[in-house]
């Protein structure tokens, strides 16, 4: 098979990852060799599902010997299966790095013969392009399950991030689903790689020449709606695994049917929706002081869809508001519907030099749709004061439908790397 | 009301700033523009010196080093009608410090600070969307054409991320044109361009981004209207991946 039909083949079918980010790392190009990183992170192209390409994102190999339910690559699906010799994965990441289509390599693979096996094949890819070719740029490696913690601390030597899936939020769907895959497998190399990049960074404060290990973090992934978890357990899970493992990121991917199973739901299109609330909501855990047990509970255990997660949160806690924008502190403010990080520090910034009017609040950039009813400046309300929150709530559902009707807003999610 | 002329130049720009900042008790009452050498002008020209122009922008540096930087991404943007506003940011930058970008009730400091953020925007944007193709003895070739005049910073990023190559970027729109090459960048017009014989295996590298890009999509989440706010399709026209749509 030639290069071009394996490329169709593995980039097909590593389309289901989601981390695309190829930010958080800085590194210097050697100087006779190519790239290096940005921290910011650099989208080079938009593909037609509107997702940004950052990376060449593919497997090294799609023929797996797991026979996991939700997965393109399983074992008894039928269909094509390819791998790629190291050769050919570092011939096309370096054309196409020198032609400025990319920002580096994503490498996953299906599992071939064991995982060890798998993960040193891939690592030996991320070596060769380490020091053969002097490679600069990002490297994202997937740890696969399984594999020995040597390949693990090899891994986080030569790429920028590695990540481990949890593929699916709890033991049980785990074993039902993916009867291969074990929960410890998972967590261990995760606690591992947790382990090993905090040490790096210690080391890293006392010598400048200490190696780096995975500078830009561990991230992980989960499929929603694949299996029966509420939005509560996930979210708890989400939280835990920030603050326990000290992840970068968790990405969450709307189940699309690849493959019919009877222990899969049958769903009419992927619950993009759903994989859009969670995404805010793990905004709220990450920047703006949330904890999973502010958003949802026991009793109300799913994100509402007709609404963000702190606009929700604002409604059912009336007494919280209104919040006075001359005189709130920055975490108060996050806490206004409306008002992100960047509308905060403007606000906090432009009060320096002025108390700040309904105009101002325009004239900086901050965005009333939502915020009106739940804000005064300097005493002024911009709606009725002390409106119920039952009205509130019909008045934006009004609003968000009238722009609705207008423009039918996408419902899916943009994943913006540069936050990663 | 004092009003000052300068003639058009971005040093003669910078050079006026400077001087009305030294001599002018109250600089945010005063107006500066490009002199017309119409009938009735009124105002007084201030002569263009290079020195001071630069003198000016290394202070501001080490005082504010985030104004200097609105500034010389403003500068990017090579607006006309716009000095007065400038002007009056500089002031204030110089008052204030950093804290100056936050002052975004204050006019003059909004409409700097919005085409700045413009300027720099797409400055990041040409940074992923750039496309080099292989040239026949081995040297790449980019052709871009912004909206804003970025060459310089975008040479400056690609000498340090493709280093041991040797390139050119090429803007369409102002027809000038950088070199990289053993470590020294080359900046130039050029008049007349003649696209050169590509390498052999350029097809076939372009090919394969093309079929790449096609199959990384989700054909389930299909969305053209995210695609195109995140990549407007003014880009597309030297995008290898969106040839012949």
């Amino acid at each position: 098979m030639d290069t071009f039909a394996k490329l169709q083949i593995l980039s097909g079918a590593a389309r289901y990852d989601v981390s695309c980010a190829s930010s958080g790392s800085k590194r210097e190009a050697p100087s006779c060799g190519t790239g290096n990183t940005s921290s910011s992170g650099i989208c080079h192209s938009w593909a037609d599902d509107g997702r940004c390409i950052s990376l060449l994102k593919i497997l090294l190999s799609n023929d797996c010997i797991y026979d996991c339910a939700y997965c393109v690559n399983r074992s008894t699906n039928p269909m094509e299966r390819a791998s790629f010799t190291a050769r050919e994965v570092i011939e096309i990441t370096l054309d196409f790095y020198r032609r400025n289509y990319i920002e580096g390599l994503f490498l996953s693979s299906a599992v071939m013969q064991s995982p060890d096996y798998t993960m040193e094949s891939m690592v030996r890819v991320a070596e060769a392009l380490r020091t053969e070719e002097q490679f600069g740029g990002y490297i994202h490696l997937k740890i696969i399950p399984g594999c020995s913690s040597e390949l693990v601390r090899k891994a986080g030597l030569y790429a920028d991030r590695i990540s481990v899936n949890i593929e699916l939020p709890s033991q049980a769907s785990l074993q039902r689903l993916a009867p291969q895959k074990h929960k410890n497998a998972i967590l261990e190399p995760m606690a591992l790689i947790g382990r090993e990049i905090s040490t790096s960074l210690v080391e890293r404060k006392v010598s400048r020449r200490a190696p780096q290990f995975a500078p830009a973090g561990q991230s992980t992934q989960m499929i929603i709606g694949a299996s029966p978890e509420n939005d509560f357990q996930i979210l708890r899970l989400s939280q835990g695994l920030y603050k326990k493992m000290n992840l970068k990121r968790v990405y969450y991917s709307a189940y699309v049917p690849v493959t019919a199973d009877n222990r899969l739901p049958v769903l009419a299109s992927p619950p993009l929706l759903r994989e859009h609330r969670l995404y805010q909501a793990d905004w709220l855990l990450r920047f703006y002081g949330f904890s999973a047990e502010e958003i949802l509970s026991e009793d109300a255990p799913h994100l509402d869809e007709s609404f963000d997660p702190k606009t929700a949160w604002a409604l059912r806690h009336p007494e919280f508001f209104p919040v006075e924008i001359n005189r709130a502190d920055f975490a108060t403010l996050l806490r206004v519907p409306g008002i992100g990080v960047l509308s905060a520090k403007r606000i906090i910034a432009a009060r320096r030099f002025s108390l700040i009017t309904y105009e101002g609040m325009k004239k900086i950039g901050v965005v009333l749709k939502r915020a009106k009813y739940f804000i005064t400046c300097s005493g002024r309300s911009f709606e009725k004061p002390d409106q119920p929150p039952a009205l509130i709530r019909q008045q934006l559902l009004l609003s968000e439908n009238r722009e609705a009707l207008v423009s039918a807003p996408s419902k899916q999610l943009v994943l913006p790397g540069f936050f990663a | 009301m004092n009003q000052y002329l300068y003639d058009g130049t971005a040093d003669g720009l910078l050079s006026a700033i400077a001087w009305i900042l030294e001599e002018e008790p109250d600089p945010e009452k005063v107006m500066l523009r490009e002199r017309m050498d119409t009938l009735f002008e009124e105002g007084f020209t201030i002569g263009t010196d290079a020195t001071l122009a630069e003198s000016l922008f290394f202070r501001l540096k080490q005082f504010a080093p985030d104004a200097a930087h609105t500034l010389y991404s403003f500068m990017l943007a090579e607006k006309e009608g716009m000095e007065t506003s400038l002007l009056h940011y500089v002031s204030l930058a110089f008052k204030h410090g950093d804290q100056v970008k936050g002052y975004l009730t204050h006019p003059a400091v909004r409409d700097i600070v919005y085409i700045a953020k413009k300027a720099g925007r797409e400055l990041h944007r040409m940074k992923g969307l750039l496309r080099f193709e292989k040239l026949r003895d081995g040297a790449y070739l980019a052709k871009m054409a912004p909206d804003y005049n970025i060459i310089h910073p975008l040479a400056d990023y690609f000498s340090r991320r493709l280093r041991a190559q040797h390139w050119f970027i090429y803007d369409v729109k102002r027809r000038t044109a950088v070199r990289w090459n053993n470590g020294s960048l080359q900046f130039g017009t050029i008049e007349q361009f003649t696209t050169p014989a590509f390498s052999e295996d350029e097809k076939k590298v372009q090919a394969l981004w093309q079929a790449f890009f096609k199959t990384i999509a989700i054909p389930e989440r299909k969305n053209p209207r995210l695609q195109k706010s995140n990549m407007p399709m003014k880009y597309w026209k030297y995008l290898v991946e969106k040839q012949g749509e």
